[in-house]
């Protein structure tokens, strides 16, 4: 085929191609871009085309080899045309199946499909795979139409029919006219209406113009233009063409990274065949226009992107930005007029005049038209490229298009427009994404990079992150950048390390505004986004670490040590205790574990593991199974009879202390005070000690006698429990001062159920579940129906759930809870074992009406939800759905919606918050009244059994120094052992066979009708070689590196 | 001519002038370090900061590098300029604190603290050198190499350049290589010598200098009171 003279030959060429046979045929579509290849896409195709030969079906069967489908979490992944059938994560042994079955046979291959992580069920279509359905893939989509190195397929499918049309209807003044209408901006982030840009150019002075494709990508987690060039290079030419010819250009050059070698390829095959067709050259398609496009190789600089850096690149000068003006449309390249759009604007241009402005203003929002590519990446489901409306809420792209955050964590900030955007947070995940509104939050559409982070990640660290890129990427020459952002990058690096001051605080922020105003181009002008955003937004990090010495997300090293300890909030030096397991030393590491708990046997069963939801061996894998590690030690030390030690005894100080309630905080405060000498009272409502520990915990998580062991040496350490008294009824606080306490701690906990606030929930058959748990847990008789359900989704729900469903004359127990499986506050695994005990889970569903009849209770009226947007706790809001009302026939229903404190027997005095719970001071827990403390669940609402002994531990602390006439001012210090111990070496063999252990449990069956304990406990063996998989991050830190002797 | 708004004042300049040339011409002092009258505006101090509009938003710009044009709005002496251009100064001393040029411009500009780690550098990459070798003597023997943080001036591959005719130019040049005041040196980095004169007809010496009348410190101790008590 040689050069095409006239727009009819375009036409009568494009006919032929459409007509024939080989694209009527079934087609074997598999993404071969960068990101499939990285994952072996290339084998993948070697295996179709030996197969398609083995079977002798060239003629019956197409394989296109194409760019990136944009779905880059799946990679490799084939669609089968015409059906549309999507196989994902392909390896090269498939391909003999898919052509076997799939291809031959027309028979679904159920293994290879994707799988709604939502609904669990696999999709056969590409079409109805949640991550494509809600996407406009206008500019994108094309890709898997095309083979990028195919002139004919590009023209098969209606390509360069935008350039004829141009070509034969419009003078250039139209073309620009039609690109205003349409309302196009800029993609390369600054979002400058190109129809105006153009325009400026074409009416600059001068014979000689250019235009300029700026591929020079190079912000962390963008390829979408990569992604174009690969897949569909044909499109930016086209509309480079029509840009030459609106503008009047001779010249363009696409500015591509040199670190894109198959985009610099496909572009370099694509321009030689648009050549060979005639639509670049002299005299384009007879009409006299003559354009050409060469490749301008960047060799990597960040700062290249910028236009006037990127002018003096191509002109082989130093990639160093200048003040405009004059702008690029006067004096660009060679101090020509010059125009420069973004791969993705070029692209946009054939659509708009293929479809006309009209059509194409209808997409998108409010003054910013069409679509844009975004790349979704970080810590999201559903990694890929999307192509959505302007306008779309943030959320939608997250949740519904991008699946929403890895391994249930909670979201926490998703970072936009690349290392200059800034982070913007959940409260703001309902915002319309566009230009605009992006500004006004502080953040940018740059590239559209869009990085999702979720709960581990720490904010600091993101801006030290992204301070150490620019400091590195910014060109230097204006002292405002270069100075700036590694002065900021420099503060930033102090507060992450602990050395931070509340001074230095303000200096960033004067500093970074500085950097913004006095730079001289938009990579200056930017780079504070990330910083200036994060203070907006998360200054509470930036004050933790530097007041509190402590990081949220466990990241910052030269603070946390390792995540284990940093994350326990009693301080439990997790890797010494494991490190002494993995010498077989478990006295020693019972030891450790005492120091800071004295409830370890409680906390062996039924503490949440913080520590395991930070450890790193759960970044790709599993987490240490910590609080099996300590059970095991714990279980050790109760068969030996290994009592506490009690070595740290002050001699007694004559002073009394009284303790109200006597939970894991009384219990842990009335501790650590003896330890200190003080003579301690605890006086306890119920005729049991251990609070929540004995009346809510069931018997099959935490059995009486391990309770009982730790409260016994609890009471070895002195201190006195009087059971059976109720302060407030028995004894007044002020009968308590009047007595001779000097100081008193309430620790009274959250005892009482919340209502559902409908009507008839007061008659008998509807219990709390506070009361029935009690009950129960003291032996009282309780009488159920063979029908249960329960309301809520927190742990007491799962617990009574799991209760009643052991109880005599219970037949089924469901639960309903208003949201998903995955917002669900109970613990997973109880969660899970509940559904193993046959516990129904009705999720979205809640409840509207209790039934009754003739005043007896039958049931409850339920109605479906659905999730909708974000609520102010960042998590989607449950809508419900009309007409979806339901009735399930009960005989009992448990309310278990949450737990308040009875906070009744309270003198008026002392200060209460609106959340009925008492308002401490939360560095000391003193309340307003002197000589009175507060803490556990009385002040947080109900809340873990360790952060209870936190609180214990902490107002020991505070009461000995009141005591003791000191000032109550706590000082803060980074997070590190007691001790350093040298890590072991692990063999060959045990690194390819470390895997968490999963802790043997009592089979259901055996378990269902009677309270004993399921959890079994670790062996020796599976203790000691999980304990050695620990990877010791405590050695990480400057402080371990030289204690181990290792740099 | 065109006309610009310098401050608030409709003034003529020639067409071709920076901004920079304007406020020269109309006495308006704007500080510069990277500028020389003999060499092509860099933009690269940022000292030279002034506001242009017009626009709801006035945005902040070189004065040495920006062309003045017609109806253009310039303002050179608002409060975000003289704070952000005291925030660059002491960045500049904190890189750089034993330059007299850079001292004397903290002084100048009432710089009298400096919140960063002193770095002790003996450039600040103003350009200055690298311009003059160039363009006045012709040799093209140093430039810049690398970038961001890493930047820095020297010859290529970091030796003896044959085109040098060791003219000197580039240390004539430099306002990084002048060393500041002898004497004792105050503790911290920062000079401010220059701020804390004292006067000598005080007191003691009432009448030695009034031959002056009147004298000038005497004037500058009544223009200092006179400060403090606007303060």
């Amino acid at each position: 085929m040689g050069r095409l003279k006239s727009i009819w030959e375009v036409k009568d060429l494009r006919e032929k191609l459409e007509r024939e046979p080989s694209r009527k045929l079934p087609c074997i579509v598999v993404s071969n871009g960068t990101c499939g290849q990285a994952r072996g896409s290339a084998k993948v195709v070697k295996a179709f085309q030996t197969k398609i030969k083995r079977h002798n079906l060239q003629n019956k069967v197409m394989i296109r080899i194409t760019g990136c489908h944009g779905f880059c979490e799946v990679e490799p992944n084939i669609i089968i045309q015409p059906e549309g059938i999507f196989y994902q994560k392909l390896k090269p042994e498939d391909a003999e199946e898919i052509v076997g079955k799939t291809v031959l046979n027309d028979k679904i291959i159920d293994r290879l499909l994707w799988q709604d992580p939502e609904s669990g069920k696999k999709v056969v279509y590409e079409k109805d795979i949640s991550f494509f359905k809600k996407q406009n893939r206008l500019i994108s989509g094309n890709s898997r139409f095309v083979d990028p190195t195919s002139i004919d397929d590009y023209m098969a499918i209606g390509g360069y029919s935008a350039l004829c049309k141009v070509i034969s209807d419009f003078s250039s003044q139209e073309v620009i006219n039609e690109i205003k209408n349409a309302g196009l901006r800029g993609r390369g982030g600054a979002g400058f209406p190109t129809g105006i840009k153009w325009e400026l150019c074409r009416k600059a002075k001068g014979d000689i113009k250019y235009i300029i494709c700026n591929a020079d990508e190079g912000d962390p987690g963008a390829y979408m233009d990569r992604s174009l060039l690969e897949g569909n290079p044909h499109s930016v030419i086209e509309g480079m063409i029509i840009g030459a010819y609106a503008i009047g250009a001779n010249e363009g050059i696409v500015y591509v990274r040199n670190e894109y070698p198959l985009a610099v390829k496909n572009v370099g095959i694509a321009i030689e065949q648009a050549r060979k067709y005639g639509f670049l050259g002299e005299d384009i398609l007879g009409t006299g226009f003559s354009f050409d496009i060469k490749i301008a190789k960047g060799a990597g600089a960040f700062v290249c992107g910028e236009e006037t850096a990127l002018i003096a690149s191509i002109e082989g000068r130093r990639g160093e930005p200048r003040q405009r003006p004059p702008f690029p449309a006067q004096k660009g390249l060679w101090r020509k007029p010059t125009n420069i759009n973004n791969v993705e604007s070029w692209a946009n241009v054939p659509f708009i005049i293929q479809k006309g402005a009209k059509w194409y203003s209808k997409i998108g929002s409010n003054g910013c038209k069409g679509t844009k590519i975004f790349s979704l990446v970080g810590k999201i489901n559903n990694t890929g490229l999307v192509e959505v409306p302007m306008g779309m809420p943030l959320w939608e792209i997250i949740y519904d298009i991008g699946g929403g955050i890895p391994g249930g964590k909670k979201f926490k900030a998703v970072q936009t427009g690349g290392p200059s955007g800034g982070c913007i947070p959940t409260e703001l995940l309902n915002l319309p994404v566009d230009y605009e509104k992006l500004t006004e939050v502080g953040s940018i559409m740059g590239s559209g990079g869009m990085i999702v982070m979720d709960e581990n990640t720490c904010m600091v660290d993101i801006a030290k992150y992204f301070l150490n890129f620019l400091k590195d990427e910014s060109c230097g020459k204006c002292l405002a950048c270069r100075e700036g952002i590694d002065r900021m990058f420099e503060i930033v690096t102090d507060i992450s390390e602990g050395r931070g001051t509340l001074e230095q605080l303000d200096l960033l922020e004067e500093l970074a505004r500085v950097v913004k105003d006095a730079s001289m181009c938009g990579l200056g002008q930017t780079a504070s986004n990330p910083v200036l955003s994060t203070l907006t937004y998360f200054r509470d990090e930036y004050l933790a670490h530097i007041k509190y010495k402590r990081c949220e997300a466990a990241v910052c090293k030269e603070i946390i040590s390792s995540p284990c300890q940093h994350t326990c909030p009693i301080d439990t030096e997790a890797p010494v205790y494991i490190s002494y397991i993995a010498k077989k030393e478990f006295t020693k590491a019972l030891e450790v574990i005492r120091k800071d708990n004295p409830l370890p046997s409680v906390c062996s069963r039924v503490c949440h593991h913080p520590c395991e939801s930070k450890c790193q061996s759960g970044e790709e894998g599993e987490p240490i199974a910590i609080r099996s590690l300590k059970r095991f030690v714990s279980d050790y030390g109760i068969k030996n009879q290994k009592a506490a030690s009690r070595k740290q005894k002050r001699p007694t100080i004559q002073k009394k202390v009284a303790i109200v309630g006597s939970g894991p905080a009384g219990l842990t405060a009335g501790y650590y005070l003896a330890q200190k000498g003080y003579l301690v009272t605890i006086f306890e409502a119920l005729p049991v000690v251990g609070g929540m520990l004995s009346v809510a915990i069931p018997e099959y998580r935490l059995p009486r006698e391990i309770l009982n062991f730790d409260i016994e040496n609890i009471k070895d350490s002195g201190i006195t429990i009087k059971t059976n008294v109720k302060i407030g009824k028995d004894l007044s606080i002020n009968d308590l001062f009047k007595k001779g306490y000097k100081a008193i701690f309430i620790a009274t906990g959250a005892h009482k159920s919340l209502k559902l606030g409908i009507s008839d929930e007061n008659i008998s058959d509807v219990i709390p579940s506070m009361k029935f748990l009690t009950r129960v847990n003291l032996g009282k008789t309780v009488k159920i129906g063979k029908r249960v359900g329960v309301i809520g989704g927190g742990n007491s729900a799962v617990d009574a759930a799991r209760v009643a469903n052991r109880m005599e004359g219970c037949d089924r127990v469901t639960i309903m809870y208003r949201r998903t499986r995955l917002e669900m506050p109970a613990f997973k695994e109880e969660v899970d074992a509940a559904i193993e005990e046959g516990i129904d889970i009705h999720f979205l569903s809640a409840p509207v009406r209790i039934l009754t009849e003739n005043g007896k209770f039958k049931g409850v009226e339920c109605i479906r939800m659905k999730l909708g947007d974000i609520d102010k706790s960042g998590r989607r809001r449950p809508v419900p759905i009309e007409g979806s009302e339901f009735t399930i026939k009960l005989d009992n229903l448990i309310v278990a919606i949450g737990e308040k404190p009875d906070l009744s027997f309270l003198s008026k005095d002392i200060e209460i918050s609106k959340w009925n719970t008492i308002v401490v001071d939360p560095e000391t827990l003193s309340t307003n009244r002197e000589r009175i403390f507060a803490g556990g669940d009385v002040v947080t609402g109900s809340n873990t059994v360790v952060d209870a002994i936190a609180s214990g531990k902490l107002v020991a602390e505070s009461i000995d120094k009141y005591l003791r006439g000191e000032s109550l001012a706590r000082e803060y210090k980074v997070t590190r052992p007691s001790i350093y111990i040298e890590p072991g070496e692990l063999t060959e063999k045990e690194i390819a066979e470390a895997k968490r252990p999963k802790m043997p449990c009592l089979k259901v069956e055996r378990r269902v009708n009677n309270f004993k304990e399921i959890e079994l406990g670790f062996t020796q063996k599976m203790t000691v070689k999980e304990a050695r998989r620990c990877l010791r991050c405590d050695l990480e830190t400057e402080d371990g590196k030289k204690a181990v002797g290792r740099e | 001519m065109i006309t610009i708004n310098l401050n608030g004042a409709d003034v003529q300049v020639e067409e071709g002038w920076t901004v920079l040339d304007a406020c020269k011409f109309y006495g308006i002092p704007v500080p510069t370090l990277c500028y020389n009258d003999g060499l092509t505006p860099y933009g690269a101090c940022r000292l030279c900061i002034v506001e242009v509009g017009p626009s709801e938003n006035f945005r902040i710009v070189s004065s040495c590098t920006y062309p003045a044009s017609e109806g253009l709005m310039v303002r050179t002496h608002t409060k975000r300029i003289i704070e952000t251009r005291k925030m660059l100064i002491e960045m500049l001393v904190s890189l750089c604190p034993q330059s007299k040029t850079i001292q004397d411009l903290a002084s100048k500009y009432e710089v009298t603290r400096v919140r960063f780690k002193p770095k002790y550098e003996d450039c600040v990459l103003c350009g200055l050198c690298v311009r003059m070798c160039a363009e006045q003597m012709d040799a093209k023997a140093i430039g810049f190499v690398n970038r961001g943080a890493d930047r820095k001036i020297t010859t290529p591959f970091d030796i003896k350049s044959e085109v040098c005719r060791t003219c000197g130019g580039c240390i004539y040049i430099c306002p990084a290589c002048q060393l500041r005041c002898q004497g004792p040196e105050p503790p911290g980095v920062l000079c401010n010598s220059c701020l804390n004169i004292s006067y000598p007809c005080v007191d003691v010496h009432n009448n030695v200098m009034c031959y002056m009348d009147p004298c000038g410190a005497c004037l500058l101790k009544e223009a200092d009171e006179k400060r403090k008590e606007s303060k």
